[in-house]
C-alpha cells in the first residue's frame, strides 16, 4: 500500500516512465513484423548483390540507358548504373528504403495513432494518469524497432553476402547509408503520427502517408533533372541520397540533421493538435 | 471538496447538443446513479469528466481537478477508475500483458484479489474474449490501483445476470470501504440495488436529482389482492390507490346474474376477482378496507422504479414528479437494449 500511496501523491507515473511503458508495449508488437521485414529485405538485397555484377559486367546497360528519356532514367535511379554500388543505390535503396520502408514506417506511425482513436483503446489508456504527450511519444519511439532491426540486419547480410560472392561491398559505405537512412525513416514516421492525429480515421490516415511517400519520391526524382529542382527540396528523399554515399563516398550529414529537425518539428505539431483535440 | 462537481457543464458537437448546463455534486462515499435513456448525454458527461473531450461551456472538477486543466486532471486520474460499457483493448495481446501494461501506468495493488472475483482467461488473446470476459478484464483494470473514485458508464451491459449480481455486490462492498461511484445506467434494477442518489438526464439536461429511498418511498407499493368473491370495479377507490384494475370475473356494476356465471363454469378459482393498484397511502386504511373481503392472496411490493422514472422521461409530466402517477406498461419504454 505504501508504493500506491507514493504513486498517488505524485499523481501517477512520471512522463518518462509513462512513455517507457507505452514504448515497451508498442515495441513488443512491432518486433515480429520488423524481423520479417529484415529477412525479406535481406533476401531482396542478396539477389541484387548476386545478379548485379553480371549485369554490370555485360556492359550493355549503358547503351540501353542512353536510349531512354532522361526523366525515366532519373526516376528509376539508373543515373549511376555503371557499378554494383550504383545499381544497389538506384534500385535496392530507392525501392527498398526511399519508397518501401519509408512507406511502412509512415503507415505504421499513422495507424498506431488512428486505430486506437477509432476503437476506444485510447480511452482505456488515457483513463490512467498519463499525458497524451507520453502516449504519442511512446508510440513514435516504438517505430524505432523496425527502423533499427532492418538497418542493423540488412547491411550485415549484404556485406557478408557480397564477400561470400567474391565482390565485397564497402563496409563503411553500407554502414553510412543505413545510418543516414534512420533520420529519413523517422521523418516519415513523424509524418505518419501527424497524419494519424489529424486524419484520425483508421487506415485512411495510413493511406494518406503512403500517398505522400510515393508522391514525394516521384516529385523529387522527376524534378531533380529539371530546372524545377527546388520543388523537390520539400521531399525528405532529397536529404537522403544512397547513391552519393555508395558511389561517391559523400556523406550528407547536413541533410540528416535537417531531417532530424523536421522530425522534431512535425512531432511537436502532432503533439499540439493531439493535446487539444477531443478523442 | 466533493469527488465530482459539475458546474454548468455544457458540451455541444457542432449543432448537436451533448449535454446542456449540467450542475450537480457527487458526495464522498456515495454511489451516484446517473440515469437516462440512451442518447440522453450520459456518455458525453463521462467522457468530459475523464478529460477525453473538453467542455464547450461550464466546467467540472474531478477530485478537485478542473477538467479543463489537462495536467491537474492527469494527476487526479491516479486515483480514479474508469469502467466503460464496451472497453477498447488491443485484440492481439493477452489479458495478462494488458494487465501488466496498465499496471505500469496506473499502479497495481490489488489485481490478484480482484482476479479471484472477476476471472477472465488471462493467457488468451483479448480478441478471443467473450463480451463478459472483456468486461471482467475492464473491471480489474478499473479497480487494480484501488482508486477512491470510480466512474462507470453502463458497466454491467456486457455481463450475464450472475456476474452482474457479483459486480453489484462488489460495488456495495467498495462503497462500504468509503469509495465513491459515479454510475451511469439505464437499468433501473441495478440502480435500485446500489445507488444512494440519482440524477436523471433527459435530452442533455438534468431532469431530477433524488435520493433513491425518497424515490422508492414516493413511488409507493404495488398491491395485488385476490378476493374470493366478485367485486365491483370501484370497490378499491381508496385514497392513495392509483391505477386500480380489477380482473377475473368481476361483474360490471349492477349487472344481474353475473354471480351465477362463474359458478356455472364450475371453477372456484375464477369465481373471485384480482385487484391490483399502486398504493401511496398509509397501511392502516388499506388493511381495514381489506378486512371487508375474503382475501385469498395478498402481495405488497415496492412499485417498479420504471414507473417513477418514466415520469421524468416523459415530456408532458417531466416537470411535475408527483406521487404515483404510474401509468403502467412502462417496462419496455426505458431505452431497452444497450
Amino acid at each position: 500500500m505504501d508504493a500506491d500511496g507514493a504513486a498517488r501523491t505524485h499523481g501517477g507515473p512520471s512522463a518518462a516512465a509513462a512513455t517507457w511503458a507505452v514504448f515497451r508495449f508498442e515495441a513488443e508488437r512491432r518486433l515480429r513484423a520488423s524481423v520479417l521485414l529484415a529477412v525479406g529485405l535481406s533476401a531482396f538485397g542478396l539477389l541484387f548483390v548476386w545478379i548485379v555484377p553480371d549485369i554490370v559486367a555485360g556492359g550493355n546497360i549503358e547503351e540501353v540507358l542512353a536510349s531512354l528519356p532522361p526523366a525515366i532514367v532519373a526516376l528509376l535511379g539508373f543515373d549511376t548504373a555503371a557499378s554494383v554500388e550504383g545499381l544497389l543505390a538506384g534500385e535496392f535503396y530507392t525501392f527498398g528504403w526511399v519508397v518501401g520502408l519509408a512507406g511502412y514506417v509512415g503507415y505504421s506511425g499513422a495507424t498506431a495513432v488512428s486505430a486506437p482513436l477509432g476503437d476506444d483503446r485510447l480511452e482505456t489508456l488515457l483513463a490512467a494518469p498519463v499525458a497524451r504527450g507520453s502516449v504519442l511519444a511512446g508510440t513514435f519511439l516504438a517505430l524505432l524497432v523496425p527502423v533499427a532491426v532492418v538497418n542493423a540486419v540488412v547491411p550485415v547480410v549484404l556485406y557478408a553476402g557480397s564477400r561470400a560472392l567474391g565482390a565485397p561491398l564497402s563496409a563503411g559505405g553500407l554502414a553510412a547509408v543505413h545510418a543516414l537512412s534512420v533520420p529519413f525513416l523517422l521523418t516519415w514516421g513523424a509524418v505518419g503520427v501527424l497524419s494519424g492525429v489529424v486524419v484520425r480515421r483508421g487506415r485512411t490516415a495510413g493511406r494518406v502517408v503512403l500517398a505522400l511517400v510515393f508522391g514525394a519520391w516521384l516529385v523529387e526524382s522527376v524534378t531533380s533533372i529539371s530546372t524545377y529542382a527546388w520543388v523537390g527540396a520539400v521531399s525528405p528523399s532529397r536529404q537522403f541520397d544512397a547513391a552519393a554515399v555508395l558511389v561517391d563516398g559523400r556523406l550528407d550529414v547536413a541533410g540528416a540533421a535537417t531531417l532530424a529537425v523536421v522530425t522534431v518539428a512535425v512531432l511537436l505539431a502532432a503533439q499540439a493538435v493531439f493535446a487539444r483535440r477531443d478523442l | 471538496m466533493h469527488p465530482i462537481e459539475l458546474d454548468g457543464l455544457t458540451k455541444r458537437y457542432g449543432d448537436v447538443r451533448g449535454v446542456e448546463d449540467l450542475s450537480l455534486t457527487v458526495r464522498e462515499g456515495e454511489v451516484f446513479g446517473f440515469l437516462g435513456p440512451n442518447g440522453a448525454g450520459k456518455t458525453t458527461t463521462i467522457r468530459t469528466l475523464m478529460g477525453f473531450q473538453s467542455p464547450t461551456a461550464g466546467t467540472a472538477t474531478v477530485l478537485g481537478a478542473d477538467v479543463r486543466d489537462a495536467a491537474a486532471l492527469r494527476a487526479a486520474r491516479a486515483n480514479v477508475g474508469y469502467l466503460p460499457s464496451e472497453p477498447g483493448f488491443d485484440e492481439r495481446v493477452t489479458g495478462r500483458r494488458l494487465l501488466r501494461y496498465h499496471g505500469a501506468l496506473r499502479g497495481d495493488v490489488r489485481s490478484e484479489t480482484l482476479l479471484e472475483t472477476f476471472d477472465p482467461p488471462l493467457d488468451r488473446p483479448v480478441g478471443d474474449y467473450s463480451r463478459g470476459n472483456r468486461q471482467m478484464l475492464a473491471i480489474v483494470l478499473a479497480f487494480m490501483h484501488d482508486p477512491d473514485l470510480v466512474i462507470m458508464d453502463e458497466p454491467t451491459a456486457g455481463l450475464d445476470p450472475l456476474k452482474q449480481e457479483r459486480f453489484l455486490s462488489f460495488v456495495r462492498a467498495e462503497r462500504a470501504r468509503g469509495k465513491t461511484f459515479f454510475f451511469s445506467s439505464h437499468v433501473l434494477g441495478e440502480v435500485r440495488k446500489v445507488c444512494d442518489r440519482v440524477g436523471i438526464v433527459r435530452d442533455g439536461r438534468l431532469a431530477a436529482l433524488e435520493d433513491v429511498d425518497d424515490l422508492l418511498h414516493r413511488s409507493g407499493k404495488a398491491v395485488r389482492v385476490e378476493i374470493a368473491e366478485p367485486i365491483e370495479a370501484d370497490a378499491f377507490a381508496l385514497d392513495g390507490a392509483h391505477d386500480v384494475t380489477v380482473d377475473g370475473g368481476g361483474p360490471e356494476p349492477g349487472t344481474a346474474g353475473a354471480e351465477e356465471a362463474p359458478g356455472a363454469a364450475g371453477g372456484t378459482a375464477t369465481a373471485g376477482a384480482t385487484v391490483s393498484f399502486t398504493y401511496t397511502g398509509r397501511y392502516e386504511p388499506l388493511l381495514r378496507h381489506l378486512l371487508g373481503y375474503e382475501v385469498v392472496d395478498l402481495t405488497v411490493e415496492e412499485a417498479p422504479l420504471e414507473e417513477v422514472f418514466m415520469r421524468f422521461y416523459d415530456d408532458g409530466v417531466a416537470a411535475s414528479p408527483e406521487p404515483a402517477a404510474g401509468t403502467g406498461a412502462l417496462g419496455d419504454g426505458d431505452g431497452g437494449g444497450p
